[in-house]
């Protein structure tokens, strides 16, 4: 499946056309305004200028954050990778009581995040938190900033960022054939042995997606540790963001994002590197469910019982006090002092009674909506034929559209400005400032490096016989497409979408620069009430706006994944392990729901270099 | 091929279903985001004047819109028969977007911005001349500095150094700035900036570095002055994001920091602490928010009239009843609330070249970036 010569792909006219919007839209929207914005930032007066790098290199305090960005984005490569393969497994692979509660535990991280996320972190650990002050009791010579630096920061992140593991190492693990697993077992391996030999190995595709996902994380960390960092731990994303705000130092800001954007490239290159040469997708002829193992040793059941639960705890507990604290008030919530009579519903009617009402809400909803499915609708072709077709034509084109995650969002934006404030023949002679659709351009733009690197992930994991026959049949390429490969990745598309579709609800780096006046989305509304100096009102807005956000974001994961994701959970029960009837063995049946996908691709291990 | 598998066909028939009645959602909402618009509905691409995809609304770029302000100017101007859009971002935000949009411009008026901000969306051409009708009224040396003025002053705001009054007696108070490093008793007891992003920490700076402006220095700045800063940065408790100076104040975790005299009265209430201000004897840096005709505005006739109606006595007076700040303006300053009228009078102004101040800012701000902060 790999190595299409790069010629034989232009006979394919479904490629040609593809490969035709690509190349405007990488040109247009990817290359042309980065390209202007990073001239206009490196060679001011025409001529290119090394102060940036002078600068950088002799200051005692980039260098440290810098060190400290890349240390906490390869630890948290390691932590996210174990906590969140370990509460998939708890959760999709063993047999554990109450994994449903457990799940639904884990699963707090699809709806919040940010600032919020490490504020409710520090209510609990923090100098002033209830756990603190219960270990206070306990040792009483402890020191009760204890939670602070690079541990408090690694631990709050690693715990933030499992939401990629739950959705899709889940999805790739109900892939799994389960006659192999019973297989391994007759032939005397243990549990551990299955899950190493066997199971991870499988996931490799989407566990190396998530770890570049989770290295870019720790590269970008920037509340985390502002909030529990402390003196010792700062990371680079607080001086880039000032610098980027100030048009004399943006040649720096655009240096240091630039550093970490190749970072980010090479990690990129390593791991497509490692997931070469794999064969991740079925090749038994008659695979089944899998069904959830019992851990045979009493003391490894306890042990991961109730580690599992501990897990639960920590996810939790900060959901809690975080909506507990949004019925508090500013003063409150600052000093972590809070009494049950103090807490009322006036934060609430502040917010959600101004006049812009719930405008702002419809606004940010459907343009994250808008976004999110062009840009997965969209790139479900272009994943394909970069997945199948491999040569330097796709890998070139696979690097350009990862520009995104090279700049941060704020110069994006300024470069769609200057691109497009002037009439351009690149975008048909339209002006696109003051627009509508320059927003949904950048919103769009900053989504496809993810939803890229997630969809051939989840590609990677479709058994290529199934195309191969449809295609034998006579079936033309868009029947194929649409029949046989999109129900297969249909589960973990709309899972992209609705990452996609939540983490663009609050955006404000991109939306204070192309937003139409009249159609500003939540973002700007939620700065205008959280900032200002974090007065007392404000602070408690934040928590407000937080509280709606998670009831937004919380629907659109139920909506889009939690009711699909149900019923494979009720026929993955103890009975639904006998396979699903005669429907299931016909092996080349397009399926939709992640159960049926998982009897089509389960797959025996090959052996993986 | 498929289609011999019923089961799993309708599986796929519901989640397309499923999928199509979330489109319709989406569609539904679209289209309510776009009627929401009114008749000024945008254009989504083709129009090729920005601005007039706004109809006869006036577009305002403000970082003054916080805690009410917004709500309260729009309604207030469309009373005056304005219909304005008020369109909030931080300083520095607001400033860098007037900057980047000065090839074809969006907003017509801006307001808010101090002279620091103002001075850089001047230099960058993005805002053109303009005398208001109240120019009269204010004090023009508070204004754009030079002879084509292009803002003018509205509102003024000190930025103090404040101490817990409960704790600390104005004998023990520091006397100046100066003193937080010098003076051991307050080595660790006051907080200091991690960024310097706002306008507040910037201003703070400026009052500091000015004092030491020797030309063969670096940054226009001897070597004196960048002892300060990092002294300043050496000593001092770090702030905390999302933590506010006064919640520290209350629990004890430090005794005193910078603050904009505007929300001193507001935030010891809330926090149910009491605090005093320090005048040094070189005086306290002003920050004046001014306001600005955009250059390029198609409705600059209209732009023009909000601004004079905008800065004039009576609106500037009404503002600074409601929001507790310092109108420039003179006959406004009569209904100001009049302790804050009181608080200005008795207060010595620090005597800042804003030109030296200016042309400097973005440099010095790199330099303490980049070598002093820890």
């Amino acid at each position: 499946m790999s190595g299409t010569p790069a010629k034989s792909m232009l006979r394919s006219p479904f490629i040609i056309i593809v490969g035709t919007v690509l190349t405007w839209f990488i040109a247009a929207f990817l290359v042309w305004p980065n390209a202007n914005v990073l001239i206009e930032t490196f060679f001011p007066d025409g001529n290119f200028s090394g102060r940036a790098a002078e600068k950088l290199f002799s200051s005692q305090r980039a260098m440290k954050s810098l060190g400290n960005s890349f240390l906490l984005a390869v630890a948290l490569s390691i932590t996210v990778n174990v906590v969140g393969i370990f509460i998939v497994l708890v959760t999709h692979y063993f047999r554990i009581r109450g994994s449903k509660i457990l799940f639904l535990g884990y699963a707090t991280t699809f709806i919040y995040g940010g600032i919020v996320l490490a504020a409710g972190y520090k209510f609990i650990y923090g100098d002033k938190g209830i756990v603190t002050a219960f270990l206070l009791n306990v040792f009483p010579g402890m020191d009760p900033g204890w939670f602070s630096g690079f541990f408090a920061v690694l631990a709050v992140m690693t715990f933030a960022t499992t939401t990629n593991h739950m959705l899709f190492v889940a999805n790739a693990l109900k892939g799994v054939d389960y006659q192999t697993i019973e297989a391994a077992r007759n032939l005397g391996a243990s549990t551990w042995t299955i899950l190493r030999r066997i199971v991870l190995p499988m996931l490799k595709p989407t566990l190396f997606a998530v770890t570049i996902l989770s290295f870019l994380t720790g590269l970008g960390a920037l509340s985390a540790p502002q909030v529990l960092g402390g003196r010792d731990f700062q990371t680079i994303t607080p001086m880039i963001l000032t610098f980027t705000n100030s048009p004399t130092s943006r040649d720096l800001a655009a240096l240091l994002a630039v550093i970490l954007g190749v970072a980010t490239i090479l990690m990129l290159a390593v791991m497509s590197r490692l997931e070469k040469g794999g064969t991740y997708f079925s090749v038994s002829k008659v695979s089944s469910a899998l069904q959830k193992q019992k851990i045979t040793n009493p003391a490894a059941n306890i042990a991961v019982h109730a580690a599992a639960y501990l897990l639960f705890a920590v996810y939790t507990l900060p959901v809690v006090l975080i909506v507990l604290f949004s019925f508090a008030d500013g003063a409150a919530i600052q000093t972590g002092q809070i009494s049950p009579g103090s807490l009322t519903f006036d934060n609430y009617v502040r917010v959600l009674t101004q006049p812009s009402g719930l405008r702002p809400f419809a606004i940010s909803v459907a343009y994250s909506a808008l976004a999110a499915v062009i840009a997965v609708g969209g790139l479900l072709f272009v994943a394909r034929i970069l997945q199948k077709h491999k040569n330097w034509v796709t890998a070139m084109f696979e690097y350009l559209l990862h520009i995104p995650w090279i700049l941060p969002s704020a110069l994006l934006a300024l470069g769609l400005i200057i691109s497009y404030d002037h009439p351009n023949p690149l975008v048909g002679g339209a002006v696109l400032t003051g627009t509508t659709v320059i927003l949904l351009i950048a919103f769009v733009t900053v989504k496809i490096p993810f939803t890229l690197r997630m969809l051939k992930a989840s590609f990677a994991s479709v058994n290529s016989s199934l195309e191969e026959a449809a295609t034998i049949m006579g079936a033309k390429t868009l029947y194929v497409f649409r029949r046989i490969l999109l129900p297969l990745v249909l589960p973990a598309a709309a899972a992209i979408a609705a990452l996609n579709f939540n983490s663009m609800l609050d955006d404000y780096d991109t939306a204070i620069f192309l937003a139409h006046p009249l159609v500003q989305p939540l973002g700007l509304v939620i700065k205008a009430n959280t900032d200002g100096a974090e007065g007392v009102d404000g602070v408690s807005n934040t928590f407000v706006y937080t509280v709606l956000l998670m009831v937004i974001t919380g629907l659109t994961m139920y909506l889009v994944y939690g009711r699909s994701g149900a019923r494979p959970g009720r026929r993955r029960g103890p009975k639904g392990g006998k396979r699903g009837g005669p429907a299931a063995e016909s092996r080349a049946v397009p399926a939709t729901s992640p159960a049926v996908v998982a009897d089509t691709k389960a797959s025996a291990p090959s052996p993986v270099p | 091929m498929p289609d011999n598998a019923p089961v799993p066909v309708q599986k796929w028939v519901s989640i397309v279903h499923k999928l199509k009645t979330m489109v319709g959602a989406v569609v539904a909402v679209t289209l309510l985001a776009g009627c929401g618009a009114g008749a000024a509905s945008p254009q989504p691409s083709g129009s090729s004047s920005a601005a007039g995809a706004s109809g006869d609304t006036l577009v305002v770029y403000t970082n003054s819109n916080g805690e009410g302000r917004g709500e309260w100017l729009t309604k207030k101007a469309a009373d005056a028969g304005f219909k304005i859009e008020i369109v909030g971002a931080g300083g520095a935000d607001a400033t860098n977007k007037l900057i980047a949009e000065k090839n074809n411009p969006i907003a017509d008026v801006a307001f808010g911005l101090n002279n620091m901000y103002f001075a850089q969306v001047k230099a960058a051409g993005a805002i053109e001349a303009y005398e208001p009708a109240w120019a009269g009224e204010v004090d023009a040396s508070l204004a754009d500095s030079d002879e084509d003025k292009a803002y003018w002053p509205l509102v003024k705001q000190a930025i103090l150094l404040g101490y817990n009054s409960d704790k600390i007696t104005p004998e023990q108070a520091p006397k100046d700035w100066t003193d937080l490093w010098s003076k051991d008793e307050f080595k660790t007891r006051y907080e200091r900036v991690t960024g310097l992003g706002t306008a507040t920490a910037q201003l703070v700076f400026a009052g500091i570095l000015s004092r030491y402006k020797d030309n063969s220095g670096d940054l226009g700045i001897s070597d004196e002055g960048w002892k300060q800063v990092e002294q300043y940065f050496q000593n001092g408790s770090p702030a905390v994001a999302k933590t506010d100076l006064f919640a520290r104040i209350a629990s004890g975790e430090v005794d005193m920091g910078q603050m904009p005299s505007s929300i001193v009265a507001e935030r010891e209430k809330s926090f149910k602490v009491n605090v005093e201000t320090v005048v040094p004897s070189v005086g306290v840096p002003l920050a004046v928010e001014q306001v600005a005709l955009v250059k390029g505005t198609d409705k600059k006739e209209q732009a023009q009239k909000f601004i004079d109606w905008f800065g004039s006595a009576d609106v500037q007076g009404e503002w600074a009843q409601q929001f507790n700040s310092m109108p420039v303006n003179k006959s406004a300053a009569a209904k100001a609330k009049p302790e804050v009228v009181k608080f200005f009078d008795g207060l010595k102004q620090q005597d800042i070249d804003w030109n030296f101040v200016q042309e400097n800012m973005g440099s010095w701000v790199e330099k303490i970036e980049l070598e002093y902060m820890t």
